[in-house]
This record gives C-alpha cells, sequence and structure tokens, in this order.
C-alpha cells in the first residue's frame, strides 16, 4: 500500500492533472496541424513520426490521469473559457476527466497510437501521405473532445468532429465514386441521427436549464418521466447513428472502402462506440426509464444476430469484419439497455482491443494481396505471412469468446445479465449469435491462412508486412489476450461512478452451465467453420448459393437497394420536381403572371385614352356612375342588407 | 466624436463623389483604402460601444420636416452595431475581389460606395421615413450591378429584382404612413421616430393590419416563401461582387427588420402570426434545399442555400426569446460572411473556366487543392459543423424555436439533414472523382487576390465559431431589452405568455 500512496503523491506533484488533461486533449490537434501544413506536399517521413509522437504523448498524459484517478485522486474536471452563451444557456468549453472518461481515453489514444506508427507502414507509397496523417489526428482530436467534455453540447462537438474526420478519411482516395459516395452516405446518415441528438439536447435544455452533464444528473428525478423518456429516445436516436444500428448501419459497411488503419481505429474501436459512450455517460437518465432501456437491448440483440447473419456469406474481408463490428456493438447496447453499464463499458474495451487488431490484421493481408479484398482469391497465406496469421488467429479467438482471451470476459458477462433479467429471448439470440460470430471469424481465417493458395492463379505474389507493423500490433495481441484477467480491477474502478450490477442470487448456482452452453456453441461454430473448410474450400456449394436465404444474407437483406428505391431517388425526384415545377412554373410563374397582367391591362386599356372627347366623356359619366353607386351601397350597406333579409325571410 | 455615425453613413457617398476625380489606373487602391477607412471606423464605433449600457447609443438628432416629425436620428445598438460592421467589412471584401480588367472598373467600384452607403444607413436610422429612403435606395446601385455587369439576362433578372422588391416596400411605406398617423392621433404630435413609436400600446386588430403590411416588405426582401423567386434570378446574373454583397448584406435588411420595426412595434401580431409565419420559415428550409440539391448551376445552388438558411434566421427571430433571437442575429452575421465566401468560390471557378455547370466540373481537389480546403471549410460552415461560426447561429435559432413546438422544431432541425445532403453532394461532384474533363487539368490555384479576400473570411469562420462570445453578448443584451419591452407592451393574454418577461439592467443584476 505504501507503493500506492508514494505513486500517488508522485503524480500530483510531477505534473499539475489539469496539465495533463490539457496535453491529453490538445496534442493530437497539434500533430494534426503540423501535417495539415504539409497537406498537399509529398510525403514527409517525419511528419508520420512527429505525429505519432504526439499521440503517444496524448496516451501518457491519459496514463498518468488513469494513474492518478486509479490511486484514489479526485476527479479532474476543468472549464477552459466560455463558448456559447445566449439568454440563459451558457455552455463552456469544459473537459472532465473520471473514471469513464479516463477509460475511454486510454483506450482511444492507446489504439490511436498503435494505428499511427501501423500508418507509417501501411500507407508509405500513398501519395497523401501527409495528408492522412493529418486527418487521423484530427480524429483523435475530436475523438478525445467527444469523451472528456463535461456537457451534452462539447460532446456533440466531437461528435460531429469525428463525423467530419470519418468523412473525409472514407473519401480519403477521393479520385474513387465508390469512396466518396460512401463518404456521403455516412455522413448523411449520421447526421439523420444527429438531429434526434439535438432534440435530445434541446429537451435537456428546456427542462433542465443547463447541459453540464453533473447539474443535468442531479436533477433527473424531479423531472417528469415522459420527458425523461423522451430524451432518452431522442439522444439514443443520436446514438444509433454514431454505433449503426439498425435502420441506419447500411453506412458502416459502405465506410469499408476508406484506408484499413481509419477502419480500424475509426470504424471499429473508438467512433463507432461513441453511441455506447453516451448511453453509459448518459446511464442516470437512462436508469430511470427501463422501457426504453429495454427497447434499446431488444434492438442490440436484433442487430447483433442481424448484422452476424450478412457476415457469414460475405466475400470481402473487411465487410465480414465490418459487419462482425455491427454485431458486437450490439452485445454493448444489449448489457447499456439492461443497465448493466460498466458491462458495456467492459466489452467496448475488449472490443476495441481484438478488433482493431483484427482489421489491422487484414490491412496486412489486404497488403500482402495487392489490395484484393476478396477471400475466396487467397488461402494459404498462413506460409508467406505467418506473423499476420497468428495475430488474427488470435484476434479472432478473442472475438468468439474462448477462454481464457479478452472476448470470453465481457461477452459472457453480457449473456449473464440476459438471463439474470430473465429476457431469455435476448440471451437465446445473443447465445445464438455468439456461434454464428465464431463461425464467420474462423471462416476467414481458414479461408485466409489455411487451404490451398488460390492466390497463384490470380498471379499475386503476396509478402508479409513490415517488422515494424507487426510489433506495433503486438500490444493489442497482448490485450487481447489478457485484458479480460483485469475484470475485477476494472470493475471496481469504473463503478466508481457507473451503478454496480447486482447478479441475482440464483444466478450463482447456474453460471457454470451458462459459461458451459455459450463456450459449446462458440466451440462448435469454431468446429463447423475449420472443419468445412478442410473438406470443401468455400463452404458454399453452388446450389447452396441459389438457395433465397444466401441470396438475401449476400445482398444484406436488399436494404442498400430498398434505401435506395424509397428514399434517395425519391428525394432526388422530388427535388426536381420541386426544383422545375413548383418552384419555376408554380411560383415564379404566378409572380410573372402577376406582372404581365399588369402589363397587359396597361396595353390592352390604352386605347381608351385616344383624346376623342365624346369617348372620353362617357367614360368619365360610366365612372362617376360607378361610384356613386358603390358609395351609396356602402353607407346603405347595413339598411340593404336587412332589406335583403327581408325579403328572403 | 460625436458625429461618428454621420460620417459612417456619408463617408463612402462623398468619397464616392471624389471618386470621379480620380485617376482611372489608381480607382482600385482609391477605393479599396476608402472602404478599409470606413471598417476601421465602424470597428471603432465597437470599441467605444458599451454593451452594458441598454438602449441607443451614438445617438445624434435633428430635425428634417418638423411639421411631419420627420427626424434625422440615427443610433445603434448591439444589433446593428455588427450589422453595419458585417456591411463596411463585406464591402471591402466584395471591393478586393474585383479583379482590375474589369469593364468600367471605376463606375463599378464608386456604385459599390453608394450602395455602402445605404445599407450603412439602413442599420442605423432610427426614423421610420429615413428607414425607407435608405431601404429604396440600396435598389438602386445594385440594379446597376446587375443590369450593367451582369450575365446573358441581366436586365430581365434587374428589373424583376427592383420592381418586385419595391413593390413590397411601397406596401411597408403605406403601413408606416398609417403608423404615423395613429400616433398622431393617440398623441398629438407627428413622429416618425421609432423610439417613440415603441411606446405606442396598439390594439390587436391594428397591429394585425399594420404587421401585414410590414410584412410583405420585409418577406420579399428576405427573401421568404414563396416571395424568393426572384433571388435565384438575381444571384444567377449578378456579377460576383454583387452577389456577394446581396447575399451577405441586403438580405439581412429583411431579417433586420423584422427584429427592428415588427417585433417592437406589433407583439400581439407578432405572436398572432407566429404559426403560420412558421410554417413558412420550415417550408423555406426543407422546400429550398431540396431544390438546392437539383440544381445544375453551382452558383444557384449557393442561391438556393441562402434563402434555405434565412428560413432558420426567420424562426430564430419568431421563437421570440434570448436565445432564438441572438442566434439568428449571429446566424445573419455567419451567413453573411459563409454566403459572402461561397459566392466568392464560385467566382473564382467562373473566372477561370466561365461556366457555373456542376457537371463541367470533378476532380477539382487534385487541381485546386488549396481551392478545394477553402471551398470545404465554407461548406461545412454552411452545413453547421461546431466550431465552424455556422453553427453557434444554427444551433441558438433552433435551441430557441423548439421551446414554441415540438413538431415544427423537430421538422426545423431537418435543416442539419436537408443542409449536408446538397452541400455534400455538390462538393463530391465539384472537387472529387477525377478529372474528367481536360480544360479542368491544367487549372492554377487560388492567386494572391484571392487569398486576400478567402483568408480573412476563413479566419472569421473559424474563430467566431470557437470564441463566438464578443459578438454573442452585445447581441444578447440588446435583444433582451427589445423582448422586455415586447413583454411590456402586449396587451393579449397569450402574447404575454409566449413573450418572456426578462429583467434588464438594473433589475437583472439584483
Amino acid at each position: 500500500m505504501n507503493f500506492d500512496i508514494n505513486l500517488n503523491i508522485n503524480i500530483s506533484n510531477f505534473i499539475d492533472t489539469s496539465t495533463l488533461l490539457y496535453i491529453a486533449l490538445f496534442s493530437p490537434i497539434v500533430g494534426s496541424l503540423i501535417a495539415g501544413i504539409y497537406g498537399a506536399s509529398p510525403k514527409r517521413i517525419g511528419i508520420g513520426i512527429i505525429v505519432s509522437s504526439l499521440i503517444f504523448l496524448s496516451f501518457l498524459a491519459s496514463a498518468g490521469l488513469f494513474l492518478h484517478l486509479y490511486f484514489g485522486g479526485s476527479i479532474v474536471n476543468v472549464r477552459m473559457m466560455d463558448w456559447i452563451s445566449a439568454g440563459d444557456l451558457s455552455v463552456p468549453f469544459g473537459f472532465v476527466a473520471d473514471q469513464v472518461s479516463v477509460t475511454m481515453m486510454l483506450v482511444v489514444t492507446l489504439v490511436s497510437t498503435i494505428v499511427h506508427i501501423y500508418s507509417i507502414g501501411y500507407m508509405e507509397k500513398d501519395k497523401g501521405f501527409n495528408r492522412f496523417f493529418s486527418y487521423l489526428s484530427a480524429f483523435v482530436f475530436s475523438m478525445m473532445f467527444l469523451v472528456m467534455s463535461d456537457n451534452f453540447l462539447g460532446l456533440f462537438i466531437g461528435w460531429e468532429g469525428v463525423g467530419l474526420c470519418s468523412w473525409l478519411l472514407i473519401g480519403f482516395w477521393y479520385e474513387r465514386e465508390s469512396a466518396t459516395w460512401a463518404a456521403n452516405e455516412a455522413f448523411i446518415m449520421n447526421r439523420i441521427a444527429d438531429l434526434g441528438m439535438l432534440i435530445g439536447i434541446f429537451l435537456i435544455y428546456w427542462h433542465f436549464g443547463t447541459l453540464q452533464y453533473d447539474e443535468v444528473f442531479a436533477k433527473v428525478n424531479s423531472i417528469p418521466v415522459d420527458i425523461i423518456s423522451m430524451i432518452a429516445i431522442f439522444l439514443f436516436i443520436g446514438a444509433m447513428g454514431k454505433s449503426a444500428q439498425f435502420p441506419l448501419h447500411t453506412w458502416l459497411a459502405d465506410a469499408m472502402e476508406g484506408p484499413t488503419p481509419v477502419s480500424a481505429l475509426i470504424h471499429a474501436a473508438t467512433m463507432v462506440t461513441a453511441g455506447v459512450y453516451l448511453v453509459i455517460r448518459a446511464n442516470e437518465i437512462f436508469a430511470l426509464v427501463p422501457e426504453v432501456g429495454y427497447f434499446i437491448a431488444s434492438l442490440g440483440a436484433f442487430v447483433a444476430l442481424f448484422a452476424a447473419t450478412m457476415a457469414l456469406v460475405n466475400r470481402d474481408i473487411k465487410r465480414v469484419i465490418a459487419y462482425s463490428t455491427l454485431s458486437q456493438l450490439g452485445y454493448m447496447f444489449v448489457a447499456g439497455g439492461l443497465g448493466a453499464y460498466w458491462i458495456a463499458l467492459f466489452h467496448l474495451v475488449t472490443h476495441a482491443f481484438f478488433k482493431a487488431l483484427l482489421f489491422l490484421g487484414a490491412g496486412n493481408v489486404m497488403h500482402a494481396m495487392e489490395d484484393e479484398l476478396n477471400i475466396m482469391k487467397m488461402g494459404g497465406l498462413r506460409k508467406v505471412m505467418l506473423g499476420t496469421a497468428l495475430l488474427m488467429l488470435i484476434a479472432s479467438v478473442a472475438l468468439s469468446g474462448i477462454y481464457p482471451f479478452a472476448g470470453f470476459f465481457s461477452k459472457d458477462k453480457i449473456l449473464e445479465v440476459a438471463f439474470d433479467t430473465h429476457n431469455y429471448i435476448l440471451w437465446g439470440t445473443l447465445w445464438l449469435t455468439a456461434g454464428l460470430t465464431a463461425f464467420y471469424s474462423f471462416r476467414i481465417v481458414m479461408l485466409v491462412f489455411f487451404g490451398s493458395a488460390r492466390y497463384k492463379d490470380f498471379g499475386i505474389h503476396p509478402h508479409e508486412a513490415h517488422g515494424f507493423m507487426l510489433w506495433a500490433m503486438t500490444p493489442l495481441a497482448v490485450l487481447a489476450i489478457v485484458a479480460g484477467l483485469f475484470e475485477h480491477q476494472f470493475i471496481d474502478f469504473v463503478t466508481k461512478i457507473l451503478p454496480v450490477y447486482n447478479f441475482s442470487e440464483g444466478i450463482h448456482e447456474i453460471i457454470g452451465q451458462l459459461v458451459m452452453v455459450t463456450t459449446a456453441i462458440a466451440v462448435t461454430g469454431i468446429t463447423i467453420a475449420v472443419l468445412s473448410n478442410m473438406f470443401k474450400e468455400g463452404l458454399f456449394t453452388n446450389t447452396f448459393k441459389s438457395n433465397f436465404i444466401y441470396k438475401l444474407l449476400d445482398n444484406q437483406y436488399y436494404i442498400p437497394k430498398i434505401y435506395d428505391e424509397v428514399f434517395s431517388k425519391p428525394y432526388r425526384e422530388l427535388s426536381e420536381l420541386f426544383w422545375k415545377s413548383v418552384d419555376l412554373k408554380i411560383v415564379d410563374a404566378t409572380v410573372d403572371g402577376i406582372a404581365n397582367c399588369i402589363l397587359s391591362t396597361g396595353e390592352n386599356t390604352r386605347g381608351m385614352q385616344s383624346g376623342n372627347l365624346s369617348i372620353m366623356l362617357r367614360l368619365m359619366v360610366i365612372g362617376i356612375t360607378v361610384l356613386l353607386i358603390s358609395a351609396i351601397l356602402y353607407s346603405y350597406a347595413d339598411s340593404i342588407l336587412t332589406l335583403l333579409q327581408g325579403v328572403l325571410n | 466624436m460625436n458625429h461618428i455615425l454621420t460620417i459612417l453613413i456619408f463617408f463612402p457617398a462623398l468619397a464616392g463623389l471624389m471618386g470621379f476625380l480620380v485617376d482611372k489606373k489608381s480607382i482600385k487602391p482609391y477605393v479599396v483604402s476608402i472602404t478599409l477607412i470606413e471598417l476601421f471606423i465602424s470597428l471603432y464605433l465597437w470599441y467605444g460601444f458599451n454593451s452594458a449600457e441598454i438602449g441607443m447609443q451614438f445617438v445624434e438628432q435633428a430635425n428634417l420636416i418638423e411639421a411631419f416629425g420627420v427626424q434625422y436620428l440615427i443610433g445603434i445598438d448591439g444589433i446593428s452595431l455588427f450589422l453595419v460592421i458585417l456591411s463596411t467589412f463585406m464591402t471591402l471584401i466584395g471591393v478586393v475581389s474585383i479583379s482590375d480588367d474589369t469593364e468600367d472598373l471605376r463606375e463599378l467600384l464608386l456604385t459599390i460606395l453608394f450602395l455602402e452607403m445605404t445599407m450603412v444607413g439602413v442599420f442605423v436610422v432610427l426614423d421610420a421615413i429615413l428607414f425607407y429612403l435608405f431601404w429604396e435606395l440600396s435598389l438602386v446601385p445594385m440594379l446597376y450591378i446587375i443590369g450593367a455587369w451582369g450575365g446573358n439576362k441581366r436586365v430581365y433578372a434587374s428589373i424583376k429584382f427592383f420592381l418586385y422588391t419595391f413593390t413590397g416596400s411601397i406596401i411597408m411605406l403605406v403601413g408606416m404612413l398609417y403608423m404615423a398617423y395613429l400616433y398622431y392621433q393617440a398623441s398629438g404630435t407627428w413622429s416618425f421616430s421609432l423610439l417613440e413609436w415603441y411606446r405606442l400600446q396598439l390594439p390587436l386588430d391594428y397591429q394585425i393590419w399594420l404587421f401585414v403590411a410590414f410584412f410583405l416588405g420585409l418577406a420579399i426582401k428576405v427573401p421568404m416563401f414563396p416571395f424568393h423567386t426572384w433571388l435565384p434570378y438575381a444571384h444567377g446574373q449578378a456579377p460576383t461582387v454583387g452577389s456577394v454583397i446581396l447575399a451577405a448584406v441586403l438580405l439581412k435588411m429583411g431579417t433586420y427588420g423584422f427584429i427592428r420595426l415588427s417585433l417592437p412595434l406589433y407583439p400581439d401580431a407578432t405572436v398572432y402570426f407566429l404559426t403560420p409565419i412558421a410554417i413558412l420559415s420550415l417550408i423555406m428550409i426543407i422546400y429550398t434545399a431540396m431544390v438546392a440539391y437539383a440544381q445544375k448551376d453551382l452558383k444557384q445552388l449557393v442561391a438556393y442555400s441562402s434563402i434555405s438558411h434565412m428560413g432558420v434566421i426567420i424562426l430564430g427571430i419568431f421563437a421570440l426569446n434570448p436565445e432564438g433571437i441572438t442566434g439568428s442575429i449571429f446566424l445573419m452575421i455567419s451567413h453573411g460572411i459563409v454566403s459572402g465566401a461561397l459566392f466568392l468560390l464560385v467566382g473564382v471557378i467562373y473566372d477561370r473556366r466561365h461556366t457555373k455547370m456542376i457537371d463541367e466540373f470533378g476532380g477539382l481537389a487534385s487541381v485546386m487543392p488549396r481551392y478545394a480546403l477553402i471551398f470545404g471549410i465554407m461548406a461545412m460552415a454552411s452545413v453547421g459543423l461546431p466550431l465552424t461560426i455556422g453553427f453557434v447561429g444554427e444551433f441558438l435559432s433552433l435551441v430557441g424555436f423548439y421551446k414554441y413546438s415540438h413538431i415544427m422544431g423537430i421538422i426545423a432541425t431537418g435543416t442539419v439533414v436537408v443542409g449536408a445532403i446538397y452541400m455534400l453532394s455538390a462538393y463530391k461532384r465539384t472537387f472529387f472523382g477525377k478529372v474528367v474533363n481536360s480544360e479542368n487539368s491544367k487549372l492554377s490555384d487560388l492567386n494572391l487576390r484571392e487569398y486576400l479576400t478567402l483568408i480573412p473570411l476563413t479566419i472569421l469562420v473559424i474563430v467566431l465559431g470557437i470564441y463566438p462570445k464578443p459578438i454573442l453578448k452585445p447581441v444578447d443584451e440588446s435583444v433582451k431589452a427589445i423582448i422586455s419591452l415586447m413583454h411590456q407592451k402586449a396587451v393579449t393574454e397569450e402574447a404575454k405568455k409566449i413573450i418572456p418577461n426578462i429583467k434588464i439592467g438594473e433589475e437583472a443584476r439584483k
């Protein structure tokens, strides 16, 4: 214990905690700006190194804050300056490092550091090398902003910031039509969700009078429950966009157009978990409305299964992993929705490690295969890239949830919660999904690294990635193996501010059976994948491929197509209609019509002004008569009306 | 500096007259320095402005037509202060953006100086007749700018612009005269002073008619749906500098008029017409954003996007709470900067290619990376990304309006979606993809003159997005004063209920 106290004193003495917080937050943006200055100039390896070091610095600062909190230090909360103030609304740039945000900061900066270093190798031949690092660091800054803000609008800054960086990075290779299309799709779909998020923020402001977390959460019990549930629903709509929950999920798979390090960092480990973070952060709000929580959990379970089924048949290595991410986010929402916030955060953390690892491994494979993504064209790659094969195998085992890998601990906890709350349908869905997860994970491993070297037919000469890239990935692999073992320390740490989830008594007795059942289906999934690939590569025979279900899954349930037909096309057509028919032909034509009417009245009546005295006099008499009659009618209007009424009656 | 506002109004016009004596070669430096001096005078105004003080500052008063109470009454509060600075700043930017080889350069520059006088005039006068005078006078230089330096259909566009807005303002003039008559009946003396008019409490049915008369004049200027069709023509035909000033400043006269005239004069009628106006604004926001999406001409797209954003401004104004109105004024300023910049950016590409059709471009990001960067920043500001100038006003306007109606608030917030759709798709079609048109492959990136105009705007977009307080604070104080006045004046129960009772000045500090 002496050691603990010493360390505590050391950190506080060594450096001011608010300085640490600022270093953690701002060093990424410094890196981004440095790289941005050289954005249009040719590659400089130094840029990559400087930027990566700055991210690492941010990681060190986050680690310092973590140690500070871990050894009993107080929560760090700073207010930098005012941002928006009008009327009664006052929003500062305020940042907080508490147990939850520090956990997120550690994950974000750790994965970011690794991805940055990895990218130095991955992007070495790209002409947009400097630009890439500028965007990537800007993303880290936005993400840190998102998790460190101490108010909802600050979170929204980060929320939109990561959206912008995601747009820039998905569309990084902007000459590709598919990439820029996917970038716009992601941005616009997220904006639809942001609409919900903004409404949630408006509601919070008008009912709480503030947007600061601590002030809002202190008041939640004095606000009517129906308002709270509206707030929860709208905030969750925001979360659905960022975390790509159904029906706003299609952008995530298309986002795989971006460079693979981006997929690892943004579309697996960090940004897409922002929605889960929001639910965890606002747990005081969500905890009050269990019905909304139940909806979140149900949607989460549905997405888990739904995405996993799509992952079963896809032939694009990155898309399979993307669907897997979607599915795992569903797991997190089940935990969050059922009130087990620390478990949601736990799965978020472990998932970040093994999923980033999986993606980086996929990046190595892609590089080796000269950007080929189709797993049917790979096979037997373990012979040329053993390191990558090993790393991806570790990640896949962790993802499948095999003891003692990280995924086992966090995923199993979610299943236990579902069982414990008597949501057996949710449990069953997740249980089935666990099997599917194991299956598709090993389907990839088998098709890519084992079996015959099909790539030879396509004239591809694969090679292993740079050594330093593999070394950079190693910490993730280590964490994917051991992170779960720190479960108890994790609970103690985060439940200082998150509610503790208390399992019921009965569950302890059957917990052993539950674990067995879950592990059994995972092992079954792996076995099927391995065996089927041993006997027949690709598993799916041609007859199977003509099956209706296969087609349905292969076309992503036809949802992208439906969206295109139901939303995109009609929107475009309606816009055209509004412009060409309504705006030009009705609104504008009316204006011109009135103008022309006045003009033609003038033209037509011009003949009257002929100067012929007798005609002029006649017209004058008619005019005077009309005026007189109207004057009489107007003055005696009342009596005439009574007269008329009398006649009619 | 007792007459600083008078100097501010008439300095550009006098300098413009002198400009006829200036040599043709040195006319541009001359006009640039005039507008620069004018900008400094307006900044000095900000320096001398005391935001803690309620009411008008730098007031000057002189009788013009004593019998009818027409006065030379000028003064500013936090609201007009920043619109004045916006006018002087955007005029300077506009003048700098004009290239030296423009035909009849001298006449164009002097017309702009004359236009500057009318713009500053509108924002500082506090007498209805003077307001009307400057309001109408501003049409004349614009008519010339479009009609003489415009595109192929410039005559049609300029006449349409002139007649349409003129018709609206004539009706507003009738309203003003009737208002003065009512004031005469109530007090026994004639006056056109807005400050006097503010004290007049009118019954609702009078307010309704007067509100409608003012509304037509103001709504056409904004322009509100369905009175907006003159704007795409005007923008489509106007030269770049004309579009910049039109979008950045002239449209703001309409929204400024709502805050300065309609709201404080007719609080009950404002509440009475709140829902119909809100519905018109919603149509403006969604419908024109969709029309913008359908455009094939980049400049028309920016023009329609302008209308869509003006819809958010109107909604913020009719939120009738400090959050909304302060937000809408900030949005006026930010929209002035962003739309001005977007029109400049369209001008850049038009100068090089002599076309504005989006389909002619594609892949410009690789040919003109710096241009693409600045365009991207402005597009994001237009979309309302946080930490750009566009977010602050949009957020405040929407949060303010949301208090009034849940459903309409949600529809209005749809602007964040529809705005992103047209802006991003236009950006994608212009800058992304491969360079297919060989004419685009050798385009030069921004030149010095273009940097001089675009860099200050870019800096403002980011700085004011991060730190909007210097503007928000004085504006907020003045807005609270107006709302407090409205609450006190209101005669109907409903208006008293909707317009919050805000304490200002000494009371607020207690």
